[in-house]
C-alpha cells in the first residue's frame, strides 16, 4: 500500500509529473520495440536479407 | 294510526330460564380470525413503487386552504438493503490508491503508445521529404589532387554544374594577391577564394548568362567567357566584360589523403 500512494502522490497525481512520465517512458518504450521488432524481423527473413547475400558473395 | 297498545302483545317477551342437563365443555379449538385487509406494502421494488404512485386521471385541487403536495417517490423510500453486495472485511479507502494508480498506468501506457505511433507517423512524413539516396550520392564530388598538375585547370560535373579545379603556379598567386581591390569590379581578395593558395575551387558557369568559361584564356589569364567576353583572372574573378560577379566558390574541404572533396 506505501508503495502505491507513493506512486500516486509523486506522479500520477499532477497532469505535468504524469506526462513527463508518459513522455520519458515513450524514449525507452520506442527504443525496445523498435529494436524488439527489427529482432523479430532479421529473425523471420534469415538468410534472405541484403547482408547475408552480400557475405556469400 | 298505530298505537302503541296494539303491540303490546308482540313487544313481550319472556325471560325464563330453562336448565337442562348438558354441561358448558371447554372449547375444542379455536379458528383465528383471518386477516381480510392486505398489509401495507414495503416500497422496495419497482412494481410497489408504481402502484403507490398516482394513476388515471389526476385532478389537483387548489386553493387557499388546499395543500397542492403530490407526494413523488423522494424521501419516503426506505433504501434497499445492499449488504449482501458489500464486502464486509475491507474498506474502499485502503485500496483508493491502488485502483487509481490501476486507472492511471492504463491511461500512461495509451499515452505512450499514442505519442509513439504520432511520431512514427510524423517521423514518416518527414523523411519522404529529405534527399534520397542517389541525389545524395551526386552531392559531393572527390578529386585527387595529385591529377592535377600544375598550372592546369580541371573540369569536372558536380550536381550538374562544371566545377574548375585549378592548381595555381607560384607566378599566379603572386599576381593576384597583389591585385588591389579597388580595381575590381566584386572586391573579393584572393585569400578569401581560396582555402590554399595553391588550389582554386569555382563553379564553371559565367555570372553574366551561364556560359561556360575558357580555362587559360581572356586578357587575365584566367577564365575567358566567349558568349559576351567576360574576362576572369587566376582567381575567378570578373575583371572585363558583362559579368557583374566572381565566379562562384563552392563549399569543400580538403581531406586527409591529399584529394579534396566539393560538396
Amino acid at each position: 500500500m506505501a508503495l502505491n500512494s507513493t506512486l500516486y502522490n509523486a506522479i500520477f497525481k499532477r497532469t505535468s509529473t504524469f506526462v513527463l512520465l508518459a513522455m520519458a517512458s515513450t524514449f525507452f518504450f520506442e527504443r525496445t520495440f523498435d529494436l524488439s521488432a527489427e529482432s523479430i524481423f532479421r529473425s523471420v527473413n534469415q538468410g534472405k536479407l541484403y547482408e547475408d547475400i552480400k557475405k556469400e558473395e | 294510526m298505530i298505537k302503541t297498545g296494539n303491540f303490546s302483545k308482540l313487544i313481550k317477551s319472556t325471560s325464563q330460564v330453562v336448565s337442562n342437563s348438558y354441561k358448558t365443555s371447554n372449547k375444542a379449538a379455536v379458528i383465528g380470525k383471518k386477516d381480510v385487509t392486505q398489509p401495507p406494502t414495503l416500497l422496495l421494488t419497482n412494481g410497489n413503487l408504481a402502484k403507490s404512485l398516482p394513476t388515471g386521471n389526476f385532478y389537483v385541487c387548489s386553493g387557499p386552504g388546499v395543500t397542492t403536495q403530490v407526494r413523488f417517490a423522494h424521501t419516503d423510500i426506505n433504501v434497499p438493503d445492499w449488504s449482501s453486495y458489500r464486502r464486509q472485511d475491507k474498506k474502499s479507502t485502503e485500496s483508493e490508491d491502488t485502483r487509481k494508480n490501476f486507472t492511471y498506468l492504463i491511461a500512461g501506457a495509451g499515452t505512450v503508445g499514442g505519442a509513439y505511433a504520432a511520431k512514427s507517423v510524423v517521423t514518416h512524413f518527414i523523411s519522404s521529404m529529405s534527399a534520397s539516396a542517389d541525389v545524395l550520392a551526386m552531392a559531393k564530388i572527390e578529386v585527387k589532387l595529385s591529377d592535377i598538375p600544375e598550372g592546369k585547370s580541371v573540369t569536372f560535373k558536380w550536381r550538374g554544374k562544371p566545377l574548375f579545379i585549378r592548381h595555381r603556379t607560384g607566378s599566379e598567386i603572386s599576381t593576384e594577391q597583389g591585385v588591389p581591390l579597388s580595381q575590381l569590379r566584386d572586391p573579393e581578395s584572393d585569400s578569401q577564394r581560396t582555402q590554399k593558395p595553391e588550389w582554386l575551387v569555382v563553379i564553371g558557369v559565367c555570372t553574366h548568362l551561364g556560359c561556360v568559361p575558357i580555362a587559360n584564356a581572356g586578357d587575365f589569364g584566367g577564365y575567358y567567357c566567349p558568349c559576351h567576353g567576360s574576362h576572369y583572372d587566376a582567381s575567378g574573378r570578373i575583371r572585363k566584360g558583362p559579368a557583374p560577379l566572381n565566379l562562384e566558390v563552392p563549399t569543400y574541404v580538403f581531406a586527409d589523403d591529399g584529394s579534396l572533396v566539393v560538396g
